[in-house]
Order: structure tokens, then C-alpha cells, then sequence
């Protein structure tokens, strides 16, 4: 087996691997599950950063499973290696972090086995060049966000927050369930190479089928609309669990789906309008949702669902690299936000922003990173988030419609004033409650201060990450340099005009006093948005229609047997008829 | 002569309508397993059939057998329940264990 194949394995197999040595040790050796859980991480990360130098177009390990599975291959190539290093390195620095977080909780090990196992799963998913495979992933995934949102399971709105959850990326897992057997119908295999290659020959009506599924898989993975309401209300979560969903694993599988299958879905009519569309209204909903939350995690999570948006949208309009860059910048400083997010909560035990205020005096570690990753988030040079947001936008210029660029535009604003809010009301100001804060622990600063350089630096790795993402990011960027892509974006006009924005949006909150009178007019507005946009009601509506239909079926269930079998009968006599029919005429 | 597989189609016709039949009239549990039987019998003598018309004997005999085992296991189960339906309901009744409807 080659290197390549041999780590490839490697990197799913040491997480998986420590979330079985971590249950098995037991929860009463808290030292040693912390200790195991760290290492099998770090591992983890060691094992993804040494496939970096080592990406290869071509398939290894082909395992065949069976007829019915196809060959179990991976694909480690650019796209796949970048995806699996965010997820391992980010999610090893949320374990790292969880040691001062989760220090005294009890059932470490189903903490710590969960997020391993997400971890590996979500490695399995970017590296997996066979649909069905990548499928299997997917519903892991899902199943360890359920388990880990769900953690404290004796609070009833965690276990709705993780039912949620799990409902609504099933929802979006028969998408891609449906897309895998229709490509196994057409094509007699699932390896996503050869369907790359020549998605052209398929029957266009049947590639529209899984053009438009893999988009719903897509929204319902990474919150986009209309499905974002699942990704705010998993913040009952711990908050490493919600740095390691938004950031290392689970949303970007969204993401990661629709770069992969681009090149195949570009062609199908009104697809990348879909999808850039999607991305627009769910940018510019959760950035107004952000701006009337109260609840620190709350505003970070539509903060979260808002920059997907960018991506999507990016996708949409044609820039891969920028999309991918874009969730590369956003997955270390929305990491960085909520791992000093929960430095804060730790800390004062609360998570509504209304009771907190002054507290960067008191913390002052958690406020300087807290304040990177906020800028980072609010687009302001020279930090990763604006070179990446830039990108997308001028992606979104040269491919996509104006209208839909414009409101890009107004949600970078959108972006810039719920960020200062959110900040200012964490760590500036006068203290609203007394709480009793103390600054970060050891083993959260070693998770949080790589995350803030890496905050700092990313951008540098522009024009090699551009010529490592390859063939999946299209040939425009593969031979630009990092030096040629920050020219290109200081010197655009409509980087200026992002920023004149961005800068709008931050006078708006200085200012904010005197724009009572606007606050007040949009005040309808914002209560819609506390609401959700009313997204709660649908949902509850959905949850009891389907409810009401069980019960209404119940009826059938009488528990007799004689009328089940007769039942049975009559079935079989229906299809004999159809049968027959079918063989008088012909057909 | 009557070739052999009138004779086999005529026999699984016959079993799988008197399983048929037997399960849809009768509310004795003992007799719900005959009737069972009776039906899978059938359908085992169906499964011989396919296998001689499409030359694929070895995989009909191989089925044949799982559902002889798979087959043999149910009766025995069901039997057992049937004891402890009668320890606890006093009857065989089928009717008496219909507890889902509400």
C-alpha cells in the first residue's frame, strides 16, 4: 500500500481508534480519559498534516465490500486532504480545549468517544471517492451531532435541540441517498471520479434529479435555508461541541459537497442560480437574526450560518477557490470565537450578553482573541476573514447577478455591526450583572492562541492553497500567487466599496443612539427576525401534521390477525392485477 | 403422463391457498402455526420449482434450506408463545392478544 493510502486510513482509524480506547478505560479515571483523548487528537492531526505534501488525484486502497457496496476507495486529493486537516487539526484543538471545559463533568467517555468519532467520520466523508461511502459518513455524522448536542441529556431542550437536528439532516440525507442510487442505476458503480468525468453522458432530466438533491442534502448539512433553524438551537450543546460543528466538521460538509459536485451539476439548468440563491437569502436572514439575539452562542451560531452563506453563494456564482478559501479563514475564526465564547460562559455560567459587559478588564486573554476572531468575522483587513470575504465577493461580481451581489454587500455591513455588538456588549461597557469571571485556563489558551495566529496568517497561504485545491478550483486561481491575489484584491474597486460597508456597519453601532428613530421603524423587522423569521412555526406545523397522521393510521393497527392477512391478500391481488393488465396490454 | 411441474404448480396453488385460507379464518393460535406451515411449505415447493425451471438448482436447495431452518425456528417459537398465551390468558384465542388496539 502507498504512503498516502497507508495514512488516509490512518487518519480515520487513530480518531475512531481513541473513541473506543477512551470508553473502554471508563469514567472513573478522568485524568487518564482527558490524557488518552488529547493524544489519539494531536495523532489525529499529526497523521492529516503529513497527507498534506502527499495529495494524489488518483484513488488508493480499493477494498471491495461487495456487490451491493462497491469498493471501498479514498481519494485524497486537494479538496479532500484540505477538508480532513481542517477537521482533524481544528477538532484536536476543541479536545485540547475541552480539558478545562469538561474538567469535573461526569461521562467523559461519551463526551470524548463522540467527538472522536465525529472527527474520523467527518475525515471518512471529505476522503471517500465511492457515493454510497460517503453517504455512510454523512449519517455518522449526523448520528454524533445528534449524540453530542443531546450531551447533557437530562435537559429536555438539548434532547429537542438534538432531535432537531438529526431530523432536519435527514431530511437532506435522502437527497443524497436518492442521488447515490440514481447514479448506481445509471452509472453501475458509485465512484465519484468517473461520475465527475462524465456526468454529461447521463440522461439530463436524471442529473437534474441529483443536481437538486445533493442541494437539499447540501442546505439541510450546512444550515442553509430553509433548513438553518437546527444549527442556532444546537448551541445547548457544549460549547467545544459547537466550535467542532461549525467549525472542524459537520457544516462544512454542506460546503464540501457542492465544490465536490460542481463540475458535474454546473451544466444543469437553473442549478447555480439555486444554489447561489440559496446562499443569498440565508446570508442576509441569519445576519439579521444575529443582530436582535441576545444569547452569545445564539449570535455566533447565525453569524456561522450567515458566512455558509457566503460559501454557498460563492459556489453558486463559480468560485470554488474563493468558497473554499472562504471556509478555511471561517472555520479558525469562528473556532477561535466560540472556544473564547466559552471561555466566557465557563466563566460567568451565562450565556445572555445582556448580563455581561466589562468583563475584557477581567479576561483579558479571552478579549484579545475574542476581538481577532470578531474582526476577522467583520471583514477587516488585514485579518484571513477579509481576504476571503473579498474573494467570495469578487467571485460573486464576476459570476453571479448584480442583485444578488448587492445584498452580499448589505450582509457584509450586516456582518461588521452584529460582530461590534456582540463584542461590545461581551467585554466593553459597564458591568450589567455581578458575575464572577476568571480568565481562561491553561489548556483553553494552548487551544485558543494557535487559532489567533492562525487568524492573523492564513491568508499568506492564498496562492499555494489556490494551486494545492487544483483541478476542483477551477484553473483561474491554480497559478496565482499569494502576492498576485492580495494585489488583485487591494487594488478592486469593489473591495472599497465592501469596506466603505463594512465601515457603515460599524458607524451604525457607534452611532446607534442617534438611529433610535430607524432602530424604531425597523422594529417590526427585528421582532420578526427574534422570532426566527417564523421558520419555529412552520416546523412545529410539519411536526404535528405528521403526527396527526401517525394517529390517524393507527386506525389500520387493530392487532387482529385474521384482517392482516387478509390484508396481505388483498395487496397481493393488486399487484397481480396490475401485472396482468400490464401483460394484456403489452407494456 | 402429467408432467412434474403441473404437478409441483397445482401443489404449491394448493398449500399456500389452505395456508392462506387457514390463517385467514382461524383464531387458534395452534392452528394459526398450522396454517403457517401448511403456507410455507409452499412456498418451499415453489422455491424447488424456480430453481428447476431456470436451471438454478443449487441456489433454489440452498434457499430451500434457509427457509427450513428459518421455518422450523418460527413453529418452535410460536409454540412456546402459544404456552405462555395460554398460562396467561387462560385461552388460544388470537382475539384476546390484540393489546394494540386502543
Amino acid at each position: 500500500m502507498s504512503t498516502i493510502g497507508f495514512l488516509a486510513l490512518l487518519s480515520i482509524a487513530v480518531p475512531w481508534l481513541g473513541a473506543a480506547v477512551v470508553r473502554l478505560l471508563g469514567d472513573g479515571r478522568p485524568r487518564a480519559q482527558h490524557g488518552t483523548a488529547v493524544s489519539f487528537a494531536l495523532a489525529g492531526a499529526a497523521v492529516a498534516v503529513a497527507m498534506i505534501p502527499r495529495a494524489t488525484g488518483v484513488g488508493v486502497l480499493d477494498v471491495p465490500l461487495g456487490s451491493a457496496f462497491g469498493r471501498l476507495t479514498l481519494l485524497p486529493d486537494g479538496l479532500g486532504v484540505f477538508l480532513a486537516v481542517v477537521a482533524e487539526v481544528i477538532g484536536s484543538l476543541a479536545v485540547v480545549f475541552s480539558v478545562d471545559y469538561m474538567r469535573g463533568e461526569r461521562q467523559l467517555g461519551r463526551y470524548y468517544a463522540y467527538v472522536l468519532f465525529f472527527i474520523g467520520a467527518m475525515v471518512g466523508l471529505v476522503l471517500s471517492s465511492n457515493l454510497l461511502l460517503l453517504f455512510v459518513f454523512w449519517e455518522i455524522t449526523a448520528l454524533c451531532s445528534y449524540a453530542l448536542i443531546s450531551f447533557y441529556n437530562d435537559d429536555p431542550k438539548a434532547v429537542a435541540a438534538g432531535i432537531k437536528a438529526l431530523i432536519v439532516t435527514q431530511v437532506g440525507g435522502i437527497g443524497l441517498l436518492a442521488g447515490a442510487l440514481l447514479l448506481y442505476a445509471y452509472q453501475g458503480s458509485y465512484d465519484i471520479p468517473t461520475f465527475l468525468a462524465t456526468a454529461g453522458g447521463l440522461p439530463p432530466t436524471v442529473l437534474a434529479v441529483m443536481a437538486f438533491g445533493f442541494l437539499v442534502a447540501a442546505a439541510a448539512k450546512s444550515a442553509q435555508f430553509p433548513f438553518q433553524t437546527w444549527l442556532p438551537d444546537a448551541m445547548e450543546a457544549p460549547t467545544p461541541v459547537s466550535a467542532l460543528i461549525h467549525a472542524a466538521t459537520m457544516v462544512n460538509a454542506g460546503v464540501y459537497l457542492l465544490a465536490r459536485f460542481y463540475p458535474a451539476f454546473e451544466g444543469v439548468p437553473y442549478w447555480t442560480l439555486a444554489v447561489l440563491s440559496v446562499g443569498t437569502v440565508t446570508a442576509l436572514l441569519a445576519a439579521v437574526m444575529a443582530i436582535v439575539s441576545t444569547d452569545l452562542k445564539r449570535v455566533l451560531a447565525y453569524s456561522t450560518v450567515s458566512q455558509l452563506g457566503y460559501m454557498v453563494y460563492a459556489i453558486g456564482a463559480g468560485g470554488l477557490f474563493a468558497s473554499q478559501f472562504h471556509l478555511l479563514s471561517h472555520a479558525v475564526f469562528k473556532a477561535l470565537l466560540f472556544l473564547s465564547a466559552g471561555a466566557v460562559i465557563h466563566a460567568v455560567h451565562t450565556r445572555d450578553m445582556r448580563e455581561m459587559g466589562g468583563l475584557g478588564a477581567r479576561m483579558p486573554v479571552a478579549r484579545t482573541v475574542m476581538v481577532i476572531g470578531g474582526l476577522a468575522l467583520a471583514g477587516i483587513p488585514i485579518l484571513n476573514g477579509f481576504w476571503s470575504k473579498e474573494l467570495v465577493l469578487e467571485a460573486g461580481h464576476a459570476g453571479g447577478p448584480a442583485w444578488a451581489w448587492a445584498f452580499m454587500l448589505v450582509g457584509a455591513g450586516l456582518t461588521a455591526l452584529y460582530t461590534l455588538r456582540f463584542l461590545s456588549m461581551v467585554f466593553y461597557g459597564e458591568p450589567r450583572g455581578r458575575l464572577a469571571a476568571h480568565d481562561a485556563g491553561v489548556a483553553m489558551q494552548v487551544a485558543l492562541v494557535p487559532l489567533a495566529l492562525g487568524t492573523l496568517t492564513t491568508w499568506l497561504l492564498a496562492g499555494p492553497f489556490g494551486a494545492y485545491l487544483g483541478p476542483a478550483a477551477g484553473a483561474a486561481h491554480a497559478a496565482e500567487t499569494t502576492r498576485r491575489i492580495v494585489v488583485q484584491v487591494a487594488t478592486a474597486p469593489a473591495t472599497a466599496l465592501a469596506l466603505a460597508v463594512v465601515a457603515l456597519g460599524l458607524a451604525a453601532w457607534w452611532r446607534r443612539a442617534s438611529l433610535s428613530g430607524v432602530a424604531r421603524a425597523l422594529g417590526g423587522v427585528g421582532r420578526a427576525a427574534s422570532n426566527g423569521f417564523g421558520f419555529e412555526a412552520i416546523n412545529r406545523g410539519i411536526v404535528r401534521a405528521t403526527v396527526a397522521s401517525a394517529e390517524a393510521l393507527r386506525t389500520t393497527q387493530n392487532g387482529v390477525l385474521n384482517w392482516n392477512v387478509a390484508a396481505i391478500l388483498a395487496g397481493l391481488a393488486a399487484v397481480l392485477a396490475v401485472l396482468a393488465l400490464g401483460v394484456v396490454r403489452g407494456v | 403422463m402429467i408432467p412434474l411441474s403441473l404437478v409441483a404448480s397445482v401443489a404449491v396453488l394448493g398449500l399456500v391457498g389452505i395456508g392462506l385460507f387457514g390463517l385467514l379464518v382461524t383464531r387458534h393460535l395452534i392452528k394459526v402455526v398450522v396454517g403457517l406451515q401448511v403456507l410455507v411449505k409452499g412456498a418451499l415447493v415453489a422455491l424447488v420449482l424456480a430453481g428447476r425451471i431456470t436451471g438454478q438448482v443449487q441456489v433454489a436447495q440452498s434457499m430451500a434450506l434457509t427457509v427450513i431452518v428459518a421455518d422450523t425456528i418460527v413453529s418452535v417459537v410460536a409454540l412456546a408463545l402459544a404456552v405462555q398465551v395460554r398460562r396467561q390468558f387462560g385461552t388460544l384465542d388470537v382475539r384476546a392478544l390484540s393489546a394494540l388496539r386502543r
